[in-house]
């Protein structure tokens, strides 16, 4: 996919990656935004983000990503920056089970600093990581079903389904907002400060799983 | 012990600023430093000559070793060699059963899911700040700061851990060497005293824990009243600190060729002995590394277990793990920098905040417009320097340039913990005075050096944070230093 200029754009959409200290959230980003990846990729301190440009059916969308600190310590800090997101992606470690009991801490924090029409997509991140899983593909289905989110499995190593699940994303806030034809104007830029974009009412959100592919 | 530092002097030389105006000061040199100590081992004049020195030119990377320990109040300025021997044997018997303790506390943690807390008593905390770290590591006192209580369906099978030395079976004269009978169920910690900037916390003068500690009598089977501190346990930060250890920054590997040719199978030895696991992609130096960080920083969030471990702290060991070859003096070195640090980490966040609060109003003090421009766009909290103050500058500088900033850091951290800051002879020629807060100042310094571009170009706080998440390589660091000091003199009496 092409990489667009930063400022050519008709939508600017802020997501966020939240999860566990240690799934790979960085990664994630810089997979999709930079096309790269390290295994030494220091941890996040506080927030910090990066941008993409994107055309989604016929739109180009600026995706405004917002990666964070996995550590409890850093959420106060964290969900701050919650504010205004339409999309999320809710990351575990497929091969440490801890960080996928942790999710439903994390969509609990996410649904009460956002509105609840976000997308939220539930990520089974590491899944190169064959040998080592402990987090079932199946578990992960069913939880996505229970809370209504997409799912998928990724591996940001070997950059299977990091785009696939970003877009996703971004096509379903996109999809969800055409619907409700929402009022953003031509210029999303600007949106006041700490205002969120409204996504439509829940029923709008239409639940769509995928099975990983790894 | 001491680390060679083969690159010195081309390191040195980069570091320069192409810019500066200032004429670069000589580092305290392995000569100088020698020179300023009687024949037992004392400083001639209580550590002011070493002070000054150390403020304006930093130290030369050969005799690091030597002189972090002063530097971080491991050593008191007034002592003599004999002293320091007797308080580093000391305090090295008090890292080694700390490390027996994190021993203790894994293996439970991996056998079984033992629900582990570290209790608060009575809303308590372990950390004292009266005690100097030099007087107390002399005390004949050994009052415990940390007890761990586990609770879990097989608790039986622990053998007392609510059992503190000094319940009323005993007295806290008893003599504390009863590790083996109980299993190391308390350990002596004693602390140094902490910087005072931070008194509105909590964290007031606290007595010591025995008067104070409630816990019952000898009986196994009664519990403590305590509550849990956070969601956070023990557990939840050996995880995370094996996280944060296999992906520290290798950067330090060229500064201590000693460190870096560790061999694999010494390297895997000391994983194993850590459990440390995942680390097949590394080098032998940086398993060693990160199975030191593991050592060092288990043992901290044992000994402060109202900070435990939190991201970041990993950036502020590692490279004092570079310099300090043995992990005992690195610790206590640690714990010396955390003494002021640790406010960063705290879960209420009142000291970093406080801190960007400092940030904001030496910025407004010095650049009305700038503050203004930052009010409109709601970023006058100063939160877009949060990483910067947090870790402070590790992630922007680089290796030698970080341990250059925080030397003259600690250096006036010193001269206040040792009541010289207004000594005349103290200060430098650019008449800044000490100050705890000489990393704020360098921040607000390095926001400045922007000014133009986040009047000019700058229209939300989103784009500020990201300038000053990407600073990394671009800062001179005496640049920074020389602006920061020039704040210093004008602002310390305003802000």
């Amino acid at each position: 996919m092409a990489y667009r200029v930063d400022d050519d754009y008709d939508y600017l959409f802020k997501v966020v990656l939240i999860g566990d200290a240690g799934v790979g959230k960085s990664n994630l980003l810089s997979r999709f935004t930079r096309n790269e990846f390290s295994l030494e990729s220091k941890s996040t301190i506080g927030v910090e983000f990066a941008t993409r440009s994107t055309r989604v059916e016929e739109k180009v969308v600026k995706a405004q990503i917002w990666d964070t600190a996995g550590q409890e310590r850093y959420r106060a800090i964290t969900s701050a920056y919650y504010r205004g997101a339409v999309g999320a992606l809710l990351v575990y470690d497929i091969t440490r089970h801890v960080t996928f009991e942790s999710m439903e801490r994390w969509l609990k924090e996410l649904r009460e600093h956002t509105n609840s029409n976000v997308i939220v997509m539930l990520v089974g991140n590491k899944a190169d990581l064959r040998h080592l899983r402990a987090v079932s593909t199946e578990d992960a289905k069913a939880f996505a079903e229970k809370e209504s989110t997409f799912f998928m499995e990724t591996s940001a190593l070997e950059s299977t389904n990091v785009e696939d699940a970003f877009i996703e994303v971004l096509t379903q806030i996109h999809s969800v907002m055409s619907k409700k034809a929402l009022n953003v104007g031509d210029d999303p830029m600007a949106l006041p400060k700490g205002q969120t974009i409204s996504v439509g009412s829940k029923d709008d959100v239409s639940v769509v799983k995928k099975s990983g592919c790894c | 012990m001491v680390t060679c530092w083969n690159s010195y002097t081309t390191e040195r030389h980069s570091l320069k600023s192409p810019w500066s105006r200032k004429k670069r000061r000589q580092p305290l040199s392995r000569q100088s430093w020698n020179g300023l100590f009687t024949i037992e081992g004392r400083f001639r004049d209580g550590g002011i000559k070493f002070l000054k020195k150390a403020r304006s030119g930093g130290i030369e990377p050969s005799i690091r070793a030597d002189v972090w320990p002063f530097l971080l109040g491991v050593y008191d300025l007034n002592s003599s060699e004999e002293e320091r021997n007797a308080v580093q044997l000391q305090k090295r018997n008090i890292y080694e059963d700390l490390r027996r303790q994190c021993q203790l506390l894994s293996s439970h943690c991996y056998q079984g899911n033992m629900l582990m807390n570290i209790d608060k008593i009575n809303g308590e905390a372990r950390y004292d700040f009266n005690e100097d770290a030099y007087s107390a590591a002399n005390s004949e006192d050994g009052s415990p700061r940390l007890s761990l209580s586990m609770e879990g369906s097989d608790v039986e099978d622990q053998p007392v851990y609510d059992r503190t030395p000094d319940s009323a079976s005993r007295n806290s004269d008893d003599e504390v060497d009863d590790e083996e009978e109980c299993e190391i169920t308390h350990f002596d910690a004693f602390l140094a005293e902490t910087d005072s900037s931070d008194s509105e916390s909590s964290y007031e003068v606290l007595k010591r824990i025995p008067k104070l500690n409630p816990w019952p009598t000898n009986s196994p089977s009664s519990k403590p009243e305590t509550f849990s501190r956070t969601v956070e346990d023990y557990a939840t930060w050996q995880r995370i600190i094996r996280v944060d250890a296999i992906r520290a920054d290798p950067e330090w590997v060229a500064c201590s060729p000693a460190q870096a040719s560790v061999s694999l199978e010494l390297s895997k030895q000391a994983a194993e002995a850590v459990d440390l696991k995942n680390y097949d992609h590394l080098e032998p130096c940086m398993i060693r590394h990160a199975s030191r960080l593991v050592s060092v920083l288990e043992a901290y969030a044992a000994y402060d277990p109202e900070i435990g471990y939190c991201q970041g702290m990993s950036d502020l060991l590692s490279p004092i793990l570079t310099v300090m070859e043995d992990d005992h003096d690195a610790f206590w070195c640690f714990v010396g920098f955390m003494r002021k640090a640790r406010h960063n980490f705290r879960l209420d966040e009142i000291g970093i905040r406080r801190q960007l609060a400092i940030v904001s109003r030496i910025i407004r003090s010095k650049d009305a417009h700038l503050y203004r421009h930052l009010e409109k766009l709601q970023a006058e909290d100063c939160f877009f320097v949060y990483r910067m103050v947090l870790v402070l500058f590790r992630r922007e500088l680089t290796f030698q340039q970080t341990v250059c900033l925080w030397e003259v850091m600690w250096a006036d951290q010193a001269a206040i913990r040792a009541g010289i800051e207004n000594s005349a002879s103290c200060r430098m020629r650019l008449r800044a005075p000490p100050t705890n807060d000489l990393l704020l100042y360098a921040i607000a310094a390095c926001v400045l050096q922007r000014r133009k571009l986040i009047l000019e170009k700058y229209s939300t706080m989103d784009e500020i944070m990201r300038e000053c998440n990407s600073m990394s390589g671009q800062l001179d660091v005496w640049r920074l230093l020389d602006d920061a000091h020039d704040l210093v003199v004008t602002l310390h009496d305003k802000v």
